[in-house]
């Protein structure tokens, strides 16, 4: 199931459109390609990043993905609960376990993403 | 190289388990030339890890090689060609050992020996190596001499864990036998053989028995009482790299010699022959200008193969293997380390982990420890 509301990239990064700073994570569709993921960096709040810039890496037991920036702007917060839990990711990819919290530059930026049917469309086998 | 080209493209081989594991939600992936389950749905490399360090986990292995010598001088042949000493164990017992490259001395493949009398040696090598060491063996061999490639006629099953002699037992399959030794076994029928080894590290059983019945045999192991997991290649690989157990194409290879990987013992070195033994005997007593060494990381850092291993500036070293370890929760790893850095234990390298460095500390595997008796 790709939640309604929020928006995707191509990258399997998801953003939410509502609630000011918003709210990044990966897809179920990322976290399951992955497996068990045990190790997440995430950027330091304040950080400043232009959309696509690589901005962590999210590590399973057998592979390495970069998260990139879905839109840009500054870092205002992260998941602090992933560091001793990032298992949380695999359980709760839209809930728990998201990644970090943004202040988009230009907060249109994000409607510019894919909605769920059109994420649906990339991750169909 | 049209050959290797060809290989390439060669349609995968699939396990007769394979609709089993698909109705199990598993993930596939391409291994020596099989597609082979990785992980399930509902499991994961974690879970299935913990299972089998906890209770029993199944494997299917049937990728896995399976070669047969036969006839008069079968073992005296096998123990002039491989590295460890037949005459060391008696029929009913198998053997860890070596094919090397007589020339170089490199590893063409590890192998298990299964010595069933001296006119009947069983071998289990890699699945991507059968076809090289069967070449071998058939091109050397004396008159008399029989070398079959059996690599799709059995499927092989590994029951590993704490209770899996409670689930074999469960089935009506001998369990009491000695690490490193074999019985026959009869389950619904399926004559199969019941032989004490493994890859994990924890005690354990592989079953080898006909492709054609291999489903009968999966389907037993889920229907006792004993509740075993569906474990994929995925977690085997985090299992043996917790013992240190080295994986050929990676801590083993033609470009590795076994004086290098630590993998002496294996070696009968005062046999009068096997491949390599000029080569190596050499290499031995010169002491070699590499060798394999455990390392642990002291922080979050996850090391992979190829990654350089340094001490300040200099590079002394390259992972073969590693891996997040389940069981300690921390990056381990395998690294063949020159021996002019004269590191010992308890020394601190570095990892260059995608362009930061991680510490870790020299250490002798395994990581955890074993508990195959």
């Amino acid at each position: 199931m790709i939640p309604e509301n929020l928006r995707y990239t191509a990258e399997h990064e998801w953003v939410a459109t509502s609630g000011t700073p918003v709210r990044v994570g990966i897809t179920d569709f990322a976290q399951d390609a992955l497996g068990d993921i045990v190790y997440v960096q995430l950027p330091e709040p304040g950080t400043e990043v232009a959309a696509g810039d690589s901005f962590g890496e999210v590590e399973s037991t057998k592979s390495v993905s970069e998260i990139y920036a879905p839109v840009s702007g500054t870092v205002l917060a992260r998941n602090e609960a992933l560091v001793d839990s990032p298992d949380l990711i695999n359980t709760d990819p839209y809930g728990e376990g998201w990644l970090v919290e943004m202040q988009p530059a230009d907060p249109a930026a994000i409607d510019a993403l894919l909605d769920a049917d059109g994420y649906g469309k990339l991750t169909e086998s | 190289m049209s050959d290797v080209t060809s290989a390439a493209h060669a349609p995968l081989l699939r396990s007769p388990l394979h609709e089993r594991h698909a109705a199990l939600g598993a993930k596939f992936a391409p291994f020596g030339g099989w597609e082979m389950p990785i992980e399930y749905a509902g499991g994961g490399v974690l879970k299935e890890h913990t299972a089998v360090r906890e209770a029993v986990g199944v494997f299917d292995v049937s990728h896995l090689g399976k070669a047969r010598i036969t006839g008069a001088g079968a073992a005296a042949y096998v123990n002039a060609c491989l590295t460890n000493d037949l005459d060391r164990i008696k029929p009913g017992k198998a053997q860890y050992t070596l094919c090397c490259d007589d020339s170089t001395g490199g590893v063409i493949d590890d192998i298990i020996a299964y010595l069933h009398s001296d006119e009947h040696v069983f071998l289990i090598p890699n699945a991507a190596n059968t076809t090289e060491v069967v070449r071998r063996l058939a091109a050397a061999a004396p008159e008399g001499l029989t070398i079959t490639n059996e690599h799709a006629d059995h499927a092989v099953l590994a029951v590993q864990g704490p209770r899996s002699a409670e689930l074999l037992a469960a089935l009506g399959l001998p369990t009491d036998h000695e690490y490193m030794s074999f019985e026959p076994g009869t389950l619904n029928g399926v004559e199969l053989t019941v032989c004490r080894t493994g890859y994990t590290g924890e005690h354990g059983y592989e079953l080898v028995c006909p492709a054609d019945r291999a489903v009968e045999v999966w389907d037993a192991l889920f229907g006792t009482p004993v509740e075993a997991r569906a474990c994929g290649l995925a977690a085997r690989d985090t299992l043996r790299t917790e013992m240190g157990y080295p994986l050929h194409g990676q801590d083993l290879s033609p470009e590795i010699s076994p004086v290098e990987a630590r993998a002496g013992w294996a070696v009968g070195w005062k046999k009068p022959a096997f491949w390599g033994k000029e080569v190596l005997s050499e290499e031995k007593a010169n002491g070699p200008v590499r060798v394999l060494w455990g390392l642990v990381a002291t922080d979050r850092g996850i090391p992979r193969p190829h990654m350089s291993v340094y001490v300040g500036e200099d590079i002394v070293g390259e992972v073969t293997s590693g891996t997040f370890s389940p069981t300690r929760k921390v990056g381990i790893a395998l690294a063949l380390i020159d021996t002019a850095a004269e590191l010992t234990e308890q020394d601190q390298v570095e990892i260059d982990v995608r362009g930061r460095r991680s510490t870790f500390v020299v250490t002798k595997p395994p990581f955890v420890t074993p508990s195959v008796r």
